[in-house]
């Protein structure tokens, strides 16, 4: 187990300090992510999900803190390393080419005065100068992995759609074939069509290319559809994790059943 | 009060754009239903960005006169009322947006956009009657008056924000709720107690909500009546029951089916093709050959 895994979480623990005391935000976290895997975060707004991301991705903020735990990542040809002690220099050439980020609310993460050709070469060339020589057919190459014509990469994000930005920045993420993509809550407020469509070419990363993600989100129907395995965040803690199907037909915990009934479903299921 | 009823009729809205063959882009064509105030109801309006739908909300509040059409209440074009006319239009007929961040004056406790709207609509006689009108109204609507009263917006969660202006709409009392995307930002415990806020007014205070959306989930668990629009045009009209159970535009079917369902044993197993580009045709296709998800 522990040889396929590309992280492995323990003992987590993020605490936010306000003038009302404490907030454990992330308490007592194990958690591994196998390469090659879809891993589902499920929960509810303030359960620690996105805490838990940006605390492994080194984004957390004052008064944000992470107390205690580790999280070894298992970069391909290097040596592991833990997530939360790396600085500096080697945490700037881990970012990008080892571990991603897809974020939420993608509209305000592109550059808005630069084509998109120009924001893959700036992270393409930042982390791995020798791609120069056949830059424009890379860039080309990865955005038909999202299923995007060759022209986009002369536009501005103005011109693109939430849908079209959403998948420029997954084509950025996985540029460099990193070990692992965070993607935090990757379709939330997008059309359902669209969201399908991002889903697809989510599902399509790590079908076709192997890419391991860990995609957050509220939505169980997102997991249901694209994840290997979810893992459900209640209050800071990991109350459950396990096999989709498991999960789905048989919670283990009271609130993940909650969860999955919180979802209005909808009658029919057109064919 | 049966002259509560908005009305249109053949609405039409047309705005400048370039690269279009014309220099116009129809937003809506000729859209045309009736909202009742008595009996009470909910009526759903579905469609993706781009539909038309935040347009027609726009047209029934007023802020845009439509190119073509009309939009009456009580049988008189809103956009010729008096002034007292129009003030009671606006009193009857509040909205609830989609973005519980931007409503609010980041500079001003939130106390001040239900203390605007006691005075505005003279709500209360003396301060005491006003504090304990937006006290019950709070109540109303599960916030505790303590822990959100003198707060500033960024103080607040995005659920909280959005049960204060339906707090607002409790102090108000409208015949009619335009809510336009009111909850695409909340996630679904937060978003299943606002729906429930919603169903609640209709049942007690007789409240008519257009409610607008893309999540076709949310419309199933309003029920009332739904209407779909696509390319500015309302394709698919009926009780939620019979539209969700028996589409019968391929629209429909395609929203229908692309709602992502939490059960992985019944994942898609076709692929969409959804041309995006904001010239483009927005309707989708299915890709010819069809190929699991996963």
């Amino acid at each position: 187990m522990s040889e396929q895994a590309v992280l492995e979480v323990s003992g987590l623990e993020v605490t936010y300090s306000t003038n009302r005391g404490d907030v454990r935000a992330v308490q007592g976290l194990d958690l591994s992510v196998r390469r090659g895997e879809i891993l589902g975060v499920a929960g509810e707004s303030g359960s620690g999900k996105s805490t838990l991301a940006v605390a492994l991705l080194r984004l957390l903020k004052p008064p944000g803190k992470v107390t205690a735990g580790s999280a070894i990542f298992h970069p391909k040809g290097r040596s592991p390393v833990d997530l939360l002690k790396v600085e500096g220099e080697e945490l700037r050439v881990l970012r990008w080419s080892a571990l991603s980020y897809l974020p939420q609310g993608s509209q305000s993460s592109l550059n808005p005065v630069m084509r998109v050709e120009d924001q893959f070469r700036d992270v393409i060339l930042e982390h791995a100068p020798q791609r120069k020589e056949a830059l424009s057919e890379l860039i080309h190459r990865l955005l038909a992995q999202v299923g995007l014509e060759p022209r986009v990469t002369r536009m501005h994000p103005h011109e693109l759609s939430g849908g079209m930005k959403q998948r420029v920045l997954m084509a950025i993420c996985v540029a460099l074939e990193p070990d692992l993509v965070i993607a935090d809550e990757p379709t939330t407020a997008l059309d359902v069509t669209i969201q399908r469509v991002i889903l697809q070419s989510l599902a399509d990363l790590r079908d076709d290319f192997g890419v391991t993600l860990m995609v957050i989100s509220h939505d169980m129907g997102v997991h249901a559809q694209l994840a290997d395995r979810v893992a459900v965040m209640y209050e800071g803690r990991l109350v459950e994790v396990g096999d989709v199907h498991q999960v789905f037909k048989d919670p283990r915990h009271e609130y993940t059943r909650q969860l999955i009934e919180s979802i209005p479903r909808v009658g029919r299921r057109a064919s | 009060m049966t002259d509560k009823v908005i009305e249109l009729r053949g609405v039409q809205q047309r705005f400048h754009a370039r690269g279009t063959p014309d220099g116009y882009l129809t937003a809506v064509q000729d859209a045309s239903f009736t909202l009742a105030a008595d009996p009470p109801q909910v009526v759903s309006l579905v469609g993706q960005s781009g539909s038309g739908k935040s347009t027609i909300a726009r047209n029934v509040l007023g802020l845009q006169k439509p190119t073509a059409g009309t939009v009456t209440y009580g049988g008189k074009d809103i956009f010729n009322l008096s002034r007292a006319e129009y003030d009671e239009y606006r009193k009857n007929v509040q909205p609830v947006f989609q973005d519980p961040y931007s409503i609010f004056n980041p500079f001003y406790r939130v106390d001040r956009v239900l203390w605007k709207a006691v005075k505005k609509f003279s709500l209360a006689s003396t301060r005491e009657a006003g504090e304990a009108l937006i006290e019950e109204s709070l109540k109303a609507v599960s916030l505790d008056p303590g822990r959100v009263l003198g707060r500033y917006p960024h103080q607040l969660s995005g659920g909280q924000r959005q049960r204060i202006m339906l707090a607002r709409i409790h102090m108000l009392r409208p015949a009619f709720v335009i809510a336009d995307e009111p909850v695409s930002m909340l996630d679904a415990q937060i978003r299943k107690m606002f729906l429930d806020i919603l169903l609640d007014f209709q049942r007690e205070h007789r409240m008519t909500t257009l409610f607008i959306t893309h999540d076709l989930s949310t419309v199933y668990y309003l029920g009332g009546q739904v209407m779909v629009i696509t390319k500015g045009v309302i394709v698919e009209r009926g009780p939620v029951s019979s539209v969700m159970h028996e589409p019968s535009h391929p629209y429909t079917r395609l929203l229908l089916d692309s709602i992502p369902q939490p059960d992985p044993a019944n994942r898609w197993t076709t692929r969409i093709k959804v041309d995006e580009s904001p010239d483009a045709d927005t309707t989708a296709a299915e890709a010819p050959e069809p190929r699991p998800l996963l």
